[in-house]
């Protein structure tokens, strides 16, 4: 990092927009918005704005787009793609002044906030008139609505509720050039025009800065309850899986542990996990009292019948938090084995987690790697979590070249790069494997068609 | 990952300024952001825990330099009130990197000068024992006995009658008067090796166990002596006779708490306060009652304004709930909120647990 001064009367022109207050060019400012949670990865900013309002965020878009300079508009900065990393320099507009829910309302079952409210003021704001903001990123006490929105962010209730997209009703944001567009509203069918919140959903800022969003609610559900079952190797958890499935259950919960993360978990936890076993499920199902039951009931059965060696379904609120423990704790845990944890993101089709899993097995002990995998059986986003220590320049190269095979096997087996963490900067290099070259050419033709000067967090999605 | 301009720089040359160990233990997955009070004041990142420990980070590797003024403020704007620590999924001891950072920006000309007089009031226990001279407080020319209570420096002048009633409590507490300060004021303020020493010989100076009146101080006699030895007036009591301690009233007051920061998020010690005030009266539980009130140890006299603004929603919050007691379980807790009720005219009254417990019979 080489210290170079503000380009010339880039703050004087900033400031005249959201005031001397609002916008930060000292070098300490600037080294703690060099970074996101994506290990590694950093690049100093020129200079750290905070707009509050969509007037504000125009006005400071204008000002880059006339000088050419590279915006990355930034929530909380939890992404782990070096979404918000301003590897080019350029102005990070930082939206979290913008944090107001306007309304909550039950009778249209819509939300209408600002993109800086954090998830889980959203989520508390339906809570409190019955109803349920569905996506639950892991980290959605810290990230706001908008990287989840821009993120296209999944979660653990995935399977049955959906990813953020599927909450989207309508955008307001502003363009590169400066103009403040609206795509949808409040309304649940509505086909005027291409479908550009769809389009801006998981756009990472490489499109347009968000500055409204208008979400989908759903009932809260009433109850709900958890079970687990240890087997002895993850492809009869995978079989169990499908079984699950197939009994007509559509579970609001399927996670899976394989053994490195069950051991890690027990080293650090120390819950009583089974760490003989090949692999552990978590099964929970929300909604009425006695669907919960019955569905529990089927789960269980399902998991016994594909050889689990035990299963226990929990019979109080604090047995169902003991068995969510071991999925909360499994990220905590592998951390704490080394200073560096790569967590990635990888998703194939869910009658091909076990033979994904394996193979990252194979390729750790290839790579002499640790990387236990967790993640979300039912929808197949595995999270192979690498933890290595820096200090030793070859696991760093080496667990490159490790993920480099997780991911093109990952696309082999008709799955993804990844799952819901997006492509920013650490993916960009696979992502034409994936989606071929005619693809990658219309990406950057509707990025172009946005963003005529490329400075809307350039060198990242559709460059 | 991707091109040669952003490939991470080489493995960078570390200065040795904090422990490579505690630094490294940090993902930067920003879960700590929502818990800072300094963060909440500003909305800027910089001011928040993953923004201070990339600024220790460049600190350490050299990209910034000693005297950075963001560096300066930073070290000296955080509370070290802790309560990033339960948050962080990956056992970030935040508590540590602080004293670290001030001990070497602080040691010798850094160090903010309001603290400095602080700092040598409580260095020597003849001064320490001199300061409390004239107040009646628990302690006497006894030998120290199996069990010891320990005499906070500032609370035997601001509030003798602390050490006076957890004496009434348990009565086989010994409170000999000859002894020191635990150092904790020290290693918050960057001399991390003299706060280390003066708790070491207050260990020395009070053998078995030691109870505190204060969770700031017991928090860290407790990291250098041991959590066996160490024990909070609450934890104490709690152990020994379960949420029995006092005597209920019939007129029940409302009775509000304010968490010690660093009995709560270093001790991990918050239910045992709660169970002892709901013998004694109505709990109830305010919403930021876990948040720092900004007292912070010295941090209201370094940074009156900062420390006003902190307080200002744990005042908003005892005035809403029209509190008739707020109990407090730290020495400058018990200042922070007396001032505070005092310049709003409030007409709840702040007392210490033990005064609490001792006084509402
Ligand atoms: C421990 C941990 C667990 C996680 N768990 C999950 C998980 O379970 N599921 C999941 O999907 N993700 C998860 N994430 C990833 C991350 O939290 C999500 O991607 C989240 O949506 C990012 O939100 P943010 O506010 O931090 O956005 P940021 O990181 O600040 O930004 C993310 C992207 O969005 C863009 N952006 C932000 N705001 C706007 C806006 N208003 N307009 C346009 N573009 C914008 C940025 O430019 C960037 O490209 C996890 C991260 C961590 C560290
Ligand atoms: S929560 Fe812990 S690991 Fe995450 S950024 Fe904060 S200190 Fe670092
Ligand atoms: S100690 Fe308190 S003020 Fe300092 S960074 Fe942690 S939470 Fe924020």
């Amino acid at each position: 990092m080489t210290t170079t001064a503000t380009p010339t009367g880039l703050r004087e022109r900033l400031e005249a927009v959201v005031g001397h207050d609002h916008v930060r060019t000292d070098e300490g400012a600037l080294v703690t918005f060099s970074m996101d949670a994506t290990p590694l990865e950093r690049g100093r900013p020129d200079a750290v704005v905070f707009p509050a309002t969509a007037d504000e965020v125009a006005g400071v878009l204008r000002i880059a787009n006339e000088r050419g300079v590279p915006l990355i508009a930034r929530g909380s900065g939890t992404n782990l793609s070096a979404g918000t990393v301003p590897h080019r320099g350029g102005i990070v507009l930082v939206l979290t002044r913008m944090n107001r829910v306007k309304e909550v309302s039950g009778a249209e079952l819509v939300a209408v906030c600002e993109p800086g409210v954090r998830t889980i003021e959203l989520a508390q704001a339906a809570a409190a008139k019955g109803l349920l903001f569905p996506p639950d990123p892991g980290s959605q006490s810290t990230a706001t609505v908008g990287g989840n929105v821009a993120e296209c962010a999944g979660g653990l209730r995935a399977l049955k509720y959906g990813v953020t997209r599927d909450y989207v009703l309508g955008v307001q944001a502003v363009l590169a050039t400066g103009e403040i567009i609206r795509s949808g509203g409040r309304l649940v069918k509505d086909v005027a025009g291409y479908d550009l919140r769809r389009l801006l959903c998981g756009s990472e800022g490489t499109l347009a800065v968000m500055t409204e969003l208008t979400l989908r609610l759903v009932p809260a559900p009433e109850a709900s309850g958890y079970g687990m079952a240890y087997f002895p190797d993850l492809a009869a958890a995978a079989r169990a899986v499908s079984r699950v499935l197939a009994s007509g259950v559509l579970p609001v919960t399927l996670e899976f542990l394989d053994q490195v993360c069950i051991g890690a978990v027990e080293d650090y936890a120390q819950i009583g996990l089974d760490t003989s076993a090949g692999a552990l499920l978590i099964f929970g199902q929300d909604g009425d009292p006695a669907v919960i039951e019955r569905d529990l009931e089927r789960m269980a059965q399902a998991c016994a019948t594909e050889g689990a060696t035990s299963v226990r379904i929990a019979e109080s609120p604090e047995a169902a938090s003991e068995v969510l423990e071991a999925r909360r704790a499994a990220l905590p845990s592998l951390s704490r084995l080394e200073p560096l944890t790569l967590l990635e993101d990888a998703t194939v089709p869910r009658s091909r987690i076990a033979e994904m899993v394996e193979y990252i097995q194979e390729v750790a002990r290839r790579h002499q790697l640790k990387i236990g995998t967790f993640g979300h059986a039912g929808d197949g986003n595995l999270h192979p979590t690498a933890v290595l220590d820096p200090a030793d320049e070859g696991a760093v190269g080496r667990a490159r070249a490790a993920f480099g095979e997780i991911f093109a096997r990952a696309i082999e087996l008709d799955g993804t790069i990844t799952g819901e963490h997006g492509i920013g900067l650490v993916k960009l290099r696979y992502l034409e494997r994936q989606l071929g070259a005619d693809h990658m050419a219309l990406l950057r033709r509707i990025k172009a068609a946005f963003d005529p000067n490329g400075i809307l967090n350039p060198g990242k999605l559709g460059s | 990952m991707t091109t040669a301009a952003i490939a991470p720089d080489p493995v960078p040359e570390r200065r040795g300024v904090f422990t490579a160990e505690l630094l490294d233990r940090c993902i930067s997955c920003g879960f700590c952001l929502p818990a800072c009070p300094t963060y909440a004041l500003t909305g800027v990142e910089t001011s928040s825990p993953r923004g201070r420990i990339n600024l220790m980070r460049a600190l350490e590797t050299g990209v910034l330099p000693d005297d950075d003024p963001t560096v300066q403020e930073e070290s000296s704007f955080c509370l070290g009130c802790r309560a990033c620590e339960p948050v962080c999924p990956a056992g970030v001891q935040y508590g540590e990197l602080v004293e670290e950072w001030r001990d070497h920006l602080w040691n010798g000309r850094g160090r903010p000068w309001k603290v400095r007089p602080l700092l040598w009031a409580v260095d020597s226990p003849r001064r320490v024992r001199a300061m409390g001279i004239v107040r009646r407080h628990a302690g006497r020319g006894e030998a120290p006995g199996p069990v010891n209570l320990m005499l906070g420096c500032f609370e035997r002048v601001l509030y003798p009658r602390v050490s006076r009633d957890a004496r009434k409590l348990a009565g086989e507490l010994a409170a000999p008067a000859a002894q020191g300060c635990c150092g904790a004021l020290h290693a918050h303020n960057g001399e991390l090796g003299r706060g280390r020493q003066l708790a070491q010989r207050l260990g020395e100076a009070l053998p078995g166990t030691i109870v505190t009146t204060s969770g700031g101080c017991g928090a860290h006699l407790a990291g250098v002596l041991g959590g066996d030895r160490v024990k909070e007036l609450s934890q104490w009591l709690h152990a020994r006779d379960g949420a029995v301690v006092g005597n209920p009233t019939a007129a029940r007051p409302r009775i509000g708490l304010q968490d010690s920061c660093h009995l709560r998020h270093g001790l991990g010690v918050w239910r045992e306060p709660r169970e002892l005030i709901a013998r004694v009266g109505e709990y109830v539980e305010l919403p930021s009652a876990a948040g720092c009130c900004g007292g912070a140890g010295s941090y209201a006299i370094v940074r009156p304004q900062d420390s006003a603004r902190v307080l200002d929603r744990h005042l908003d919050e005892i005035a809403g709930a029209d509190l008739d007691l707020v109990a407090v379980v730290n020495a400058g807790c018990y200042r922070q909120l007396q001032q505070g009720v005092k310049r709003r005219r409030l007409r709840t009254r702040v007392l210490h647990l033990a005064e609490l417990l001792a006084g509402v019979k």
